[in-house]
């Protein structure tokens, strides 16, 4: 039972066809809202293969190791940190504290991402591993102590009872707005999608880190951020829309889905309506609104909960 | 106000671009439309050309050629692979005989097989 | 702080056409630019002077990518002077309808490009959307979406029926109506601004001393335009503002660009109401009189400026062409000097680039 959990549902396979439909979800939000047709379904996968398919180039200079571990480093640790997350009403593995093993792990892929430009030879690589820990010192700190809030706020600090004593109550988002959104910005960062993509900002360092990668790496690459775009986004589900904890699965899994596919359109929309910021307007954003609203957000909470 | 402005501009409008539907089109599988004077594949009326050669003459990119033996003996060969689509033998033609269409999808791997005989006149013995 | 050199091109996402940069960089900032160009020359000059009169309109055609017509018109407009060639009225008209509807096409597509190296995709797959109406227009027009090959020497080859102009009409409605939208972002949208705004400043005095033209001299309070100051035939019987700005920055650049498309579909919506009867073209001697021209006209990155020298036969002795792109990249190191990294995109999009205009 607990190796058909972590091998397909919620595991692995799970994580993957979400992975996959998120990513097609998404492009074809983001086309409808440019009025455009958008990919077809099967898009993401064709590419995903086709990336497999292709020729595996590691530059000479580059670190070889490295170059080979970092994709798989990132992809691993997203994945343990989905199992972590509560699908639905299934919860694979769970303990008290789970929500900081989870923050733990969605964080390793900007370290992973940092030592991948770290390691490759080519300058776009060296400044988008710069500018990826420089972003990430901007959103991570407000990121983390928004999602505390809820945590606070129940009393606990294990995922399922969170998302459990807000099906009891009313959602995270509606008790503190200020920390959802503070939470998708954050999380925003995190995926550095747009209109926070500064570290692999096309027309300014080509693709940063990944810009040498080629092949079976860059497919790994992809597939985990997409992968943390899922985990990403069924953790907020559980911190901020109360999750979905009804008894029949049939019941709670559509319920989950939909609360998903709201954030997501969320995300896909924020990445639509503005323009990439610089990365010293970011630092500006974080630590001159983003941070002091969070630390505000955290102490209102521990204040009125404690 | 003007400041949820500036910051959310493109708000309402992205819904009224969604509500308005695609505007591209899937392009192999759907059709596109050309306007009737698109200019595509040169072709010919050949039976009123008359091989005095002016089109051949006026060719900026030497698309076509014209191999002449005598006043009815000739023959007028088109090369895609060199035209520019600029129309200018369609202009140059005094008879009508040339004229550009709207056919552009030739693609190939083999460069020769794109060469064709638009006029292959011979002297008739009467 | 230690330095590193970044090469930008001659193959890079952000730039479309291929040039080379060298910036050095400390941090997160730029010290030093240097430029390389000559990877698209093709010789075109001098292929001129190998080929007829009628030949070299689609030569020249094939200088630029955006701006084709305008290229042939100043071409076609010198031949014409010096044949002495009077040019009925009606070709003028159409012709310089040709030449806003490609002003309009060359500013929704710069548009386009500043948006995507902003990061904004939106703005690009609106701004080219809205292009496409006029790709359209012209599609329908000449039969070609870029390279029209409208002009003759003595005129053009269209012409337009009753309907047809209806049709036209009732499309640059829904244009003014979408350009009027893009210029609304322009001018409200916040992020839009965060990333033009105080960026890639030139001072009318760098203006004067480069010698710049077009929208970049206008957005920075040089009031320069040859449709008015010169006014070529038909323009002297159209009304219409040129638009300029005091700020020098990209984000001025990209108001004057807009405020110009706006002015083109007022432009054309004029030419058409007021498009006189008549033949579109006069017949044109094949040798041209030896004798020397100089012809200008106003393109939409500036003043574009034909030099041709006959020797009485039917192919010139000389062609020269100086493209207003050429003004704008020997500025490209003054603007750069310590911008952000992330700015240079921002400011090669806003001097608007023809990279193949400038080696030709
Ligand atoms: S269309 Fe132009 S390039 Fe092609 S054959 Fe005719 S004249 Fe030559
Ligand atoms: S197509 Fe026209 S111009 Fe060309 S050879 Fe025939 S008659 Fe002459």
């Amino acid at each position: 039972m607990a190796l058909i959990n972590l091998l397909f549902f919620p595991g692995f396979t799970f994580l993957f066809m979400c992975a996959l439909f998120f990513e097609w979800l998404d492009r074809r939000i983001i086309a409808r809202f440019q009025e455009r047709v958008g990919p077809p379904w099967f898009q993401p996968l064709a590419d995903f293969i086709k990336l497999l398919a292709k020729e595996d180039i590691v530059p000479s200079g580059a670190h070889a190791k490295a170059a080979a571990l970092l994709p798989m480093f990132s992809l691993t640790a997203v994945l343990t940190a989905g199992l972590y997350v509560p699908v639905g009403n299934v919860v694979t593995a769970s303990f008290e504290g789970d929500l900081i093993v989870v923050l733990f792990l969605l964080s390793l892929p900007a370290l992973g991402y940092f030592l991948a430009g770290w390691t490759s030879v080519g300058v776009y690589s060296l400044i988008g591993g710069h500018r990826s820990l420089l972003q990430y010192f901007s959103y991570e700190v407000p990121f983390l102590m928004a999602v505390a809030s809820p945590a606070i706020l129940s009393g606990s600090w294990r995922i399922a009872s969170i998302a459990a004593y807000q099906s009891q109550t009313t959602w995270g988002a509606l008790m503190q707005p200020l920390g959802f959104i503070l939470a998708i910005i954050g999380l925003i960062g995190k995926l550095k999608r747009d209109p926070l993509d500064i570290p692999k900002a096309k027309s300014e360092v080509v693709a940063g880190s990944l810009t040498d990668f080629s092949g079976r790496k860059i497919a790994l690459w992809h597939l985990s951020i997409y992968i943390q775009t899922v985990v990403g986004i069924f953790l907020l589900v559980n911190l901020f829309l109360g999750g979905s904890s009804h008894q029949s699965l049939f019941v709670a899994l559509p319920i989950f889905g939909l609360k998903a596919l709201g954030i997501l359109i969320l995300l896909s929309m924020i990445s639509v309506l503005y323009a990439r910021l610089r990365i010293d307007q970011l630092a500006n954003l974080g630590w001159r609104v983003l941070a002091p609203l969070a630390l505000i957000q955290l102490l209102v909470t521990i204040w009125s909960g404690g | 106000m003007r400041c949820l402005e500036s910051i959310a501009y493109l708000f309402p409008r992205i819904w009224r671009t969604l509500a308005r539907g695609p505007q591209t089109v899937a392009y192999p599988l759907s059709p596109i439309d050309l306007p009737a004077g698109y200019r595509g594949r040169v072709h010919i009326r050949a039976e009123l050309c008359r091989g005095c050669g002016l089109c051949v003459r006026d060719c900026p990119a030497f698309g076509l050629e014209l191999e002449r033996e005598d006043r009815e003996t000739f023959r007028l060969i088109y090369h895609p692979d060199r035209c520019a689509y600029c129309g200018q033998c369609e202009e140059s033609c005094n008879f009508g005989a040339i004229y550009l269409d709207n056919d552009f999808v030739h693609g190939t791997f083999n460069r020769e097989a794109l060469i064709e005989v638009l006029v292959d006149r011979k002297r008739t013995n009467k | 702080m230690n330095r590193i050199t970044v090469p930008i091109g001659p193959q890079h996402p952000l730039l479309k056409e291929p040039m080379a940069f060298q910036l050095t960089v400390e941090g997160e900032s730029v010290i030093e630019s240097t430029l390389r160009l000559g990877y698209v020359h093709r010789g075109i000059e001098r292929l001129c002077q190998e080929r007829t009169y009628v030949q070299n309109i689609h030569l020249v055609e094939r200088v630029c990518g955006i701006c084709s017509h305008v290229h042939t018109t100043t071409y076609c407009q010198g031949v014409e002077a010096l044949l002495g060639l009077e040019v009925p009225l009606r070709g003028l008209y159409l012709r310089t309808l040709l030449c806003e509807l490609e002003r309009i096409h060359s500013h929704l597509l710069w548009l386009g490009v500043l948006a995507r190296n902003i990061g904004f995709d939106t703005i690009f797959m609106y701004a080219w959307r809205d292009r496409e109406i006029v790709l359209d227009i012209m599609e329908d027009l000449s039969g070609g979406r870029v390279s029209h090959a409208v002009n003759v020497i003595g005129g053009v080859r269209i012409d337009l029926t009753e309907e047809h102009r209806d049709t036209i009409l009732s499309q640059l409605d829904l244009l003014d109506k979408q350009v009027a939208h893009l210029l609304g972002i322009v001018e409200h949208e916040r992020s839009l601004k965060a990333r033009t705004q105080n960026i890639g400043h030139l001072s009318l005095e760098d203006v004067r001393r480069y010698c710049v033209v077009g929208p970049v001299a206008r957005a920075s309070g040089l009031n320069v335009d040859l449709r008015r100051d010169r006014p070529p035939p038909p323009y002297d019987r159209l009304t219409f503002t040129v638009p300029v700005h005091e700020d020098g920055d990209v984000w001025a650049r990209t108001w004057v660009r807009m405020r110009e498309t706006v002015e083109s579909v007022r432009l054309c919506r004029q030419i058409l109401t007021l498009l006189p009867d008549g033949p579109v073209a006069a017949r044109a001697r094949r040798r041209v009189p030896a004798g020397e021209v100089i012809s200008r006209s106003e393109a939409p990155r500036g003043e574009v400026i034909y030099y041709i020298r006959s020797d009485g036969s039917d192919i010139p002795a000389r062609v020269k062409i100086r493209t207003p792109t050429l003004t704008s990249l020997i500025t490209l190191p003054t603007q750069l000097e310590g911008v952000n990294m992330a700015d240079v995109s921002v400011v090669l999009a806003g001097v608007d680039l023809c990279i193949a205009c400038a080696d030709r």
